[in-house]
């Protein structure tokens, strides 16, 4: 199993979908990531040599933002949301919806579980 | 969906001329808009404004940052409290934090 990028570890499926495993590499990326590196998408990612793991790995280090970095990038545009004050950055602190989404029922990815509130309408129904 | 690049962004015109009216006499005002919908550009960088949100005006010092966003986006038009008898963990809704 050959290893790219520190901690991934794409498996037995073909080079293009293994490197999807990477965060920050999808179905459109990791086409190009193989075309550039001329490593066939089809080939099954044990099958690679060292020498094309390490293309692949140059190759997406000085391409495209992934992993670790992504992350931060990801954290620094909340934060400055957070910062400015402005309505998207109430929301992240308040871990709602951020883009304008009804919080009246759904909205469970951002709420998280259920919280009942007693003596609320439609308390018995849930039950 | 957003806004055509071949427009440009939206600014209102007559909050624009007052910021630059303020650019050549050097003062710094409040400037008390209902013009919410304005996009905040970089020549508003250093201006305070004062952004109505249904009923009060909510003071805006626009730093770099800023820019992009609409000078309605830190004017709250919703002040939720909390629910009656809830907890009394007190939510930290909107209004300017810090």
């Amino acid at each position: 199993m050959p290893r790219i990028l520190g901690v991934d570890l794409p498996n037995d499926k073909p080079t293009h979908i293994s490197l999807r495993y990477i965060k920050g590499i999808g179905p459109t990326t990791s086409l190009e990531v193989c075309e550039k590196a001329r490593v066939n998408p089809q080939r099954k990612a044990r099958e690679l040599n060292e020498e094309e793991v390490a293309r692949i790995a140059t190759i997406l280090d000085r391409e495209y933002v992934v992993e670790g970095q992504l992350r931060r990038q990801e954290q620094q545009n909340i934060a400055r949301l957070r910062e400015i004050g402005c309505y998207r950055g109430f929301r992240h602190r308040r871990s709602l919806p951020a883009r304008g989404q009804r919080t009246r029922t759904n909205a469970r990815t951002r709420k998280g579980p259920r919280k009942t509130v007693a003596g609320k309408k439609g308390v018995k129904d849930q039950k | 969906m957003g806004r055509s690049i071949k427009k440009g962004p939206y600014v209102d015109m007559r909050l624009l001329g007052k910021v630059e009216k303020q650019q050549r006499n050097g003062s710094r005002e409040p400037l008390r808009t209902w013009a919410r919908d304005c996009t905040i550009v970089p020549d508003f960088i250093g201006h305070t404004f004062m952004v109505h949100n249904g009923k009060n005006f909510a003071k805006l010092f626009v730093t770099e940052d800023m820019v992009g966003h609409k000078l309605g986006e830190f004017a709250p038009t919703r002040m939720f409290k909390g629910h009656s008898g809830g907890k009394l963990k007190t939510p930290s809704g909107p209004g300017p934090a810090k």
